[in-house]
């Protein structure tokens, strides 16, 4: 009987960990779009999220900036700003631009001359996350 | 008796502990990859990240990101056509849908079509598909990001084209992120597809029309090569149900059309405006797409397309 109980403790306690994972993931994605998405920029659809474990995880995706655009990044991960850094490479690795040197700003914007492939990493900020935290990354756009 | 009663007792203790470590296992791992992509192919295809070992995550089941349709409406428009309603899928179709695979997939393309409306202004018809979107959105379950409210909002902003693809945006957005946070990729994936099949119609019918310069136009169509290989990658999860696998094999065949366009890219160091948080991307890229070749993507992707929309 009490081997049931452990273990509907232990499920329930791990499905809500999921649920509120998803929450604050909602939350945050919300937050930052609200933060550093302004409505002249158009959001390109999707919601880019990660659950990220630790400091030295990190979450990658790919992306075509095509020529023409500006396109804003938003970058969340908790709900202060700086808890999350990204760095933009092109298709040879080579790095377009990384926040982490600009104070881990939270947006950056970019002109696109002409179309281009990038690879995009981000990590949680190991100075203001000690453990796991929800990464965000949101795009938006607007013509040139 | 006795100590087959304690025996018994530990068995099925080891029985719960087994159980637990299971459970805990299995939940963890969903938890953990949740929105995530199972695909054993995709988790191969993926690139090394970094130098540092660092542990490769992928971002909400999406490896890539897929463009946005309105982008290509937007060059659509810029590059001088006129709004042409005939290139829309035709509002009253949502009744012909019958399965959740086709509702989601036309839910694709009729928010590429209020895209595309709402950039040339026209009132009626945005109501008209606003009205087509809500019912294929009840039916797939994301009613609410295109409830009344949003209708209402919609019609207060007629004419402020930037409000209008602004909501548009958000709305498709929101829906994403709740297919995802329900794990109904297979769903927020067919949604994709269809606004990404019917920008690149838009596209294909602005490349065949002489009433612009449709040099950027056919640029962009080229440029989709990646993109459609994405595309791919983001249904293999789903490749053994018969529809799906019918639209995989479409999509592969379109791709292997593109595999005879060509890029070359060639980096130049990005300059920065720190004051403006602005980042000036310097490198430039060249593709190349012979004639023939358009017109074979072209053929194929109206081919898809009206397949689609039934």
């Amino acid at each position: 009987m009490k081997n049931r109980i452990a273990l509907l403790v232990i499920f329930c306690g791990l499905m809500f960990s999921c649920i509120s994972a998803s929450a604050q993931c909602d939350s945050i994605a919300t937050a930052c779009a609200k933060r550093n998405l302004e409505p002249s920029f158009i959001s390109d659809g999707q919601q880019y999220r990660a659950l990220l474990v630790n400091a030295d995880e990190t979450a990658e995706f790919h992306v075509t900036f095509y020529g023409g655009t500006i396109y804003r990044l938003a970058a969340c991960s908790g709900m202060t700003d700086g808890n999350l850094i990204f760095t933009i490479y092109d298709s040879q690795r080579n790095v377009l631009f990384t926040n982490g040197q600009y104070q881990n700003a939270p947006y950056w914007d970019f002109t696109i001359k002409s179309t281009v492939d990038c690879i995009i990493d981000a990590q949680l900020n190991p100075t203001t996350n000690a453990g796991s935290g929800c990464a965000v990354i949101l795009i938006g756009f607007k013509q040139l | 008796m006795l100590f087959k009663g304690i025996l018994q007792m530990k068995k099925k203790s080891f029985l719960a502990l087994i159980c637990s470590v299971v459970v805990t296992a299995l939940l963890l791992g969903g938890c953990k990859n949740s929105g995530q992509n199972n695909d054993k192919t995709l988790q191969t295809a993926a690139p090394k990240v970094d130098s540092n070992n660092a542990t490769l995550l992928r971002i909400n089941n999406q490896i890539f990101s897929i463009p946005s349709p309105i982008q290509t409406a937007l060059l659509v428009k810029k590059s001088g056509y006129a709004y042409n309603k005939s290139i829309l899928n035709p509002s009253d179709n949502y009744a012909k849908y019958d399965t959740k695979y086709k509702k989601a997939l036309n839910l694709g393309l009729y928010g590429a079509d209020l895209g595309y409306i709402s950039l040339y202004d026209q009132t009626q018809d945005a109501l008209l598909y606003l009205a087509s979107i809500e019912k294929l959105a009840t039916d797939v379950g994301v009613a609410d990001m295109f409830n009344a409210g949003l209708v209402k909002r919609f019609q207060q902003n007629m004419g402020k084209q930037d409000s209008l693809l602004s909501m548009v945006s958000e709305a498709f957005t929101r829906s994403d992120a709740y297919f995802k946070d329900n794990k109904q990729n297979d769903i927020s994936s067919l949604v994709l597809v269809g606004g990404w099949v019917e920008s690149l119609y838009f596209a294909v019918q602005a490349s065949t029309n002489a009433q612009a310069n449709p040099k950027d136009v056919i640029r962009r169509i080229a440029e989709q090569k990646i993109s459609l290989v994405n595309l791919v990658k983001m249904l293999q999860p789903y490749k053994d149900r018969p529809e799906y696998a019918k639209l995989i094999k479409d999509l592969t065949d379109l791709s292997s059309i593109f595999d005879d366009v060509t890029f070359a890219y060639n980096y130049i160091p990005p300059t920065v405006d720190v004051k403006n948080k602005m980042t000036s991307i310097n490198s430039t890229s060249e593709v190349k797409m012979a004639d023939d070749v358009r017109k074979q993507i072209s053929d194929k992707i109206v081919a898809l397309r009206n397949q689609i929309a039934g």
